[in-house]
């Protein structure tokens, strides 16, 4: 993982919180142990998040990354890594085995990914983050346990970190991605 | 569900542009880029927000190193002509859009963000594609601020859940389609309606009315970038509301334009940077997490 920049991840003093959810922004990410929390990130269109999940540890990471490949701006990628699937996710991967969690123990769920409609395939960068996410996955050697990707909506996803259960919110319904 | 006439008679009670706006992209589409800046700091005094703003960037870390600015004059000289419109506009139509676009799920402040991305995208784009094509920089900004306006009428005509329930139920035909189903106009037509209403230039309204499908013929340059500026706001999850991604994305404008993938998700990147929110704007709830065992590491 070479293409790891050294530079941490932006930091900001205030982390927006709403009671008892960590709210990770586009291009963000958030890891907590804390089993009275939820991590929910709003609106997911083109762009996934990503969780990951250790129900003994009871250590949760989200990360909703906005773009398949840093080369696309190696500059960007410094400040703020998050924003790229192909090095987000791996420091998303690394930070919740630095909290706690076991690898052999992390439940990989993700969801987003849509599409504009019309994109003759010239863009299509819903489906290329789908592409990244497997790529990056089975270099780390995991398996999503479950994804709601790729159509047109929206989606807001939200993981429950006492345990480990996923809601999905789009066209005004809620569905349960983890457990299945 | 509305009718088209209840949804005029709301976008008639909408409030308009703010004078100093007006006077300003006035200004501009007149040329008037070389306007006195005595002119422009007359404007912007009239506006405590836009006063404030001013203020604000001369003295932000982009202006710094030259020590902090004493008062307007000061902080109009160190900005010059093109960047004092920008916040004027900036600072009007955001706080106009501040509370907008509840009907589509959005939470406050995502349509000001998502305005102000996509101004920048296009004002970015004219610099990069616009080569021979005659597109104003500045009007090329003002129309991307603008281009979602009509959404403050369909807030004004929807109930309840309404467009959520249109998304529930929606296949995958435009998203303007369902609008104009339930209410009679889309927000594309109503947000042109509006600048028509407060006599913006005609490129405006047109960049406005044709924002999610440009016209092929003729062809209008300005519309290309807006639209395309659109879709690069959308990638970078700005302004996605119920109405997800449910909006075409035009070979014609990309063609006409000669956008590539690369070009483009490099400005979804640039953008992003360039709109999150500052801190204590209110954009977000403050106050840290509690739990001594939260690790925070973004």
């Amino acid at each position: 993982m070479s293409r790891i920049p050294s530079t941490p991840i932006k930091t900001s003093l205030v982390r927006p919180a709403e009671g008892d959810k960590v709210v990770v922004g586009v291009a963000d990410l958030a890891v907590a142990r804390d089993a009275s929390k939820s991590i929910i990130t709003y609106a997911l269109g083109s762009c996934i998040g990503v969780t990951l999940y250790d129900p003994i540890a009871k250590v949760g990471g989200m990360l909703h990354f906005m773009l398949p490949e840093s080369s696309v701006s190696i500059e960007k990628a410094a400040i703020n890594p998050a924003m790229f699937g192909d090095v987000g996710l791996p420091i998303l991967f690394n930070k919740v085995l630095e909290a706690g969690a076991k690898r052999e123990r992390l439940i990989v769920c993700a969801a987003g990914g849509a599409e504009v409609l019309a994109d003759d395939g010239h863009f299509r960068i819903g489906n290329r983050n789908r592409t990244v996410l497997r790529k990056i996955f089975w270099k780390l050697n995991l398996l999503l346990a479950s994804d709601d990707t790729g159509g047109q909506h929206s989606r807001t996803m939200t993981i429950r970190l006492s345990d480990g259960q996923i809601a999905i919110r789009s066209q005004g319904k809620e569905s349960q991605l983890w457990p299945h | 569900m509305a009718t088209l006439n209840d949804t005029i008679t709301a976008l008639e009670r909408l409030p308009a542009l703010p004078a100093t706006s007006m006077q300003l992209i006035s200004m501009l589409a007149g040329g008037g880029r070389d306007a006195d800046l005595r002119e422009v700091e007359k404007i912007v005094s009239h506006d405590e927000a836009v006063a404030a703003s001013v203020l604000r960037r001369a003295n932000s870390a982009a202006f710094g190193m030259r020590g902090r600015v004493a008062g307007l004059s000061d902080a109009v000289r160190r900005l010059g002509t093109r960047e004092l419109c920008r916040i004027a506009l900036e600072t009007q139509t955001t706080g106009l859009l501040a509370n907008a676009g509840r009907s589509y799920g959005l939470r406050r402040g995502s349509l000001s963000q998502s305005a102000l991305g996509g101004a920048i995208a296009a004002d970015s784009l004219v610099q990069t594609h616009g080569a021979g094509k005659s597109v104003d920089r500045e009007i090329a900004f003002v129309a991307a601020l603008l281009r979602d306006i009509g959404k403050l009428a369909i807030d004004m005509v929807a109930g309840p859940d309404a467009l959520e329930k249109i998304s529930a139920a929606a296949d995958t035909r435009p998203f303007l389609e369902y609008e104009r189903e339930a209410f009679g106009a889309d927000h594309a037509t109503l947000g042109a309606m509006l600048c028509e209403r407060w006599g913006l230039p005609e490129p405006i309204v047109h960049a406005v009315r044709g924002h999610h499908a440009p016209p092929s013929n003729p062809v209008e340059p300005l519309t290309d970038i807006v639209h395309t500026a659109d879709c690069v706001a959308r990638w970078a999850g700005l302004g996605v509301g119920c109405d997800g991604l449910m909006y075409p994305f035009d070979a014609g404008a990309r063609d006409r334009l000669g956008t590539t993938r690369a070009d483009l998700e490099a400005l979804v990147a640039d953008i992003l940077a360039a709109t999150a929110p500052e801190e204590g704007n209110g954009l977000h709830s403050t106050g840290s997490p509690s739990g001594a065992s939260l690790r925070n590491t973004a």
